[in-house]
């Protein structure tokens, strides 16, 4: 049996995405004016040196401290103050519509490192939480709007105007996971640190830390730990109507609510089973990676498409196929190993 | 005035401190309200003393040049308003002594669209010390980093070059190049005063010195360049370390509730 899947496809793009946006800088060049695009709908950090780009994030923050801010402050032409943010915006947004949201769920290193958390999780033979209620998911989804608000734009455009510490001019980085996670992936330290410099930088650092070591405790049995809160994620929500990949579902008679679709989403999005009118089903938090397809059993229901091109189907046969080697990818543990290899020496012995 | 005086005299006046930017820092440090404007965009200023007969030329990202005039012995590098790397080179011709300060500032403005290696690989003057590279854009020198620095003769690496790293808090140091014409520079963690664990703005200057000599006519090179504390000494990676493994454990146990949790739900 051919042990090539759209997931099996999907790993095998991000690793090779996360090494060339974690390392790809060893190639493309050592300065910022080096890097790809500058404004990369994925955490690629900047505080990577051998990054080959960077998260668009960054200079939004930079230039709401440095630009916006500094603009409403002195009073200036508020035109020019906003156009740095708007060349970014369009640069994001013309890489955007390209891939969509699929940034998040083939290219982000941060999330491919979350998806591989899991699987050494899962390895390991620790009890996954298969999803989380809709309640809790519920109350999960507006962090992430918070964030984008309040540290992406909010507090760097107040540090801007004068009215917050100046260590609040990039709050979102000093905190995100893929700013340590890159660093330490190119064997420097230097971003793992309690900063005391004062009392806000031993906060960020305090709770950067903490977010770091929880994000990976929670992804060894949790599917996509930060994903879930990531800024990022809710930029992407904003202009997702715009992508030209998209998550299509043709709630025909044929789709008979099994509710797989759900269950398969890593990001727990259960309006892909339940939303019956909808046809473009690329939710807020959807990262595209084509789970909810691939376990769709119920031929064309769900489909990934790009502009009006199919370019993968929900089918009966690949479902079957898929979740055979699903179950055996999940039998595969060091829990059952050891247990098999135990039972061998016992009938050995006996 | 003898020329080698001439040189150190250059040097040694080139110092931040009686510069734009390091008036601004010094003045953001003492006031305990953040400063509204980054203190960045504007003029870089330098003192200097013996100019008479120099030549000084500000040379964009772009490599477009313009000369400068000193005034009242200040050398002011005016906005370009682009941002990234410009380089000032000082040349003083002796006839047999040709002496020449190079400095690389960045400065803030609209992108200049420019990669900073078209600077550093341009020709500034026959013998010169480049940096191999410059620290990356909004990044600058800190002590105890390591740095990699090139000597360059008419374009060509020149190997084995007695190169000598002195700074304005009186650290010297003096390294040959390799045979590719590299040479690395620690860059010297002495700034006095530091107290571990407070933050620390104070800036110093480094110049990275070396001699040339060509048939009758002798090539000396300074670059000049500022470096700042390393925030190795306010941040600790152990405490990081700590507090990281505090979260795993949070997180475990966050984990084990939310099962719990769901489970019951």
């Amino acid at each position: 049996m051919s042990i090539l899947n759209l997931s099996v496809i999907r790993k095998l793009v991000q690793i090779s995405a996360f090494v060339f946006f974690v390392y790809g800088g060893l190639i493309t060049g050592y300065y910022l004016e080096e890097k790809i695009s500058g404004a990369l709908p994925a955490l690629s950090c900047a505080y990577d040196f051998q990054g080959s780009d960077l998260c668009t994030l960054i200079p939004i923050q930079h230039q709401m401290d440095h630009r916006l801010g500094e603009t409403i402050a002195k009073g200036g032409n508020l035109l020019m103050g906003v156009m740095p943010t708007l060349i970014t915006l369009g640069t994001f947004l013309v890489l955007f519509v390209l891939l969509n949201k699929a940034f998040c769920g083939w290219l982000c290193p941060l999330g491919t490192f979350q998806e591989l958390l899991q699987m050494i999780g899962q390895k390991i033979g620790l009890q996954r939480q298969d999803s989380l209620s809709k309640s809790l998911v519920g109350k999960i989804r507006p962090v992430k709007w918070f964030i984008l608000v309040v540290l992406v734009f909010g507090f760097p455009l107040l540090t801007g105007m004068g009215m917050l510490n100046h260590d609040l001019g990039d709050p979102f980085c000093k905190i995100c996971p893929s700013r340590i996670l890159t660093t330490l992936a190119t064997g420097s330290t230097e971003q793992l640190h309690v900063d005391t410099a004062n009392a806000t930088t031993i906060t960020l650092t305090l709770f950067a830390d903490f977010l770091f070591g929880l994000m990976i405790a929670l992804g060894l049995t949790l599917r996509q730990p930060f994903c879930r809160i990531c800024p990022m994620l809710a930029l992407h929500a904003v202009f997702r109507k715009m992508g030209l990949l998209r998550l299509i579902k043709n709630a025909s008679p044929r789709c008979d609510r099994c509710g797989l679709c759900a269950k398969a989403c890593p990001m727990d999005i259960h309006e892909i089973h339940t939303d019956m009118t909808s046809r473009n089903v690329t939710f807020e938090d959807c990262t595209l990676c084509g789970r909810c397809v691939e376990f769709c059993p119920d031929k064309d229901v769900l489909q990934l498409k790009y502009a009006f091109i199919p370019v993968f189907r929900a089918d009966p046969q690949y479902f079957k196929k898929r979740k055979k080697a699903q179950t055996n990818w999940e039998k595969q543990n060091l829990i059952t190993w050891f247990g098999n290899k135990g039972n061998k020496s016992r009938a050995e012995s006996s | 005035m003898k020329p080698s005086n001439l040189a150190i005299m250059l040097a040694a006046l080139m110092l931040p401190p009686s510069g734009v930017v390091a008036a601004d820092e010094e003045q953001n440090l003492k006031n305990s309200k953040p400063a509204v404007s980054h203190g960045h965009r504007g003029a870089k200023t330098f003192h200097i003393d013996n100019l008479d007969g120099a030549t000084i030329t500000y040379i964009k990202p772009d490599l477009s040049s313009q000369s400068i005039t000193p005034v009242m012995g200040k050398i002011t590098m005016p906005v370009s308003g682009v941002d990234n790397y410009h380089a000032l080179v000082v040349e003083k011709d002796w006839g047999d002594h040709k002496e020449v300060i190079i400095r690389y500032q960045y400065m803030f403005g609209r992108p200049s669209k420019q990669n900073p290696v078209r600077l550093t690989a341009a020709e500034k003057s026959q013998f010169e010390i480049v940096p191999h590279p410059l620290p990356r854009e909004h990044y600058r020198y800190h002590s105890q980093q390591a740095w990699q620095f090139l000597a360059r003769y008419q374009g060509e690496f020149v190997a084995n070059q007695p190169l000598t790293l002195s700074t304005s808090n009186g650290s010297e140091q003096t390294l040959n190049t390799d045979q590719h014409g590299r040479v690395t520079f620690l860059i010297p963690d002495d700034f006095p005063g530091l107290i571990e664990g407070e933050r620390n703005k104070q800036s110093a200057q480094f110049t990275i010195s070396g001699e040339y000599q060509e048939g009758d006519t002798t090539y000396s090179t300074q670059l000049v360049a500022d470096y700042r504390v390393n925030p190795s000494h306010w941040q600790s990676t152990e405490w990081g370390v700590l507090v990281l493994g505090i979260g795993f454990l949070a997180g475990g146990y966050l984990g084990k509730n939310l099962k719990k949790r769901d489970k019951k739900a």
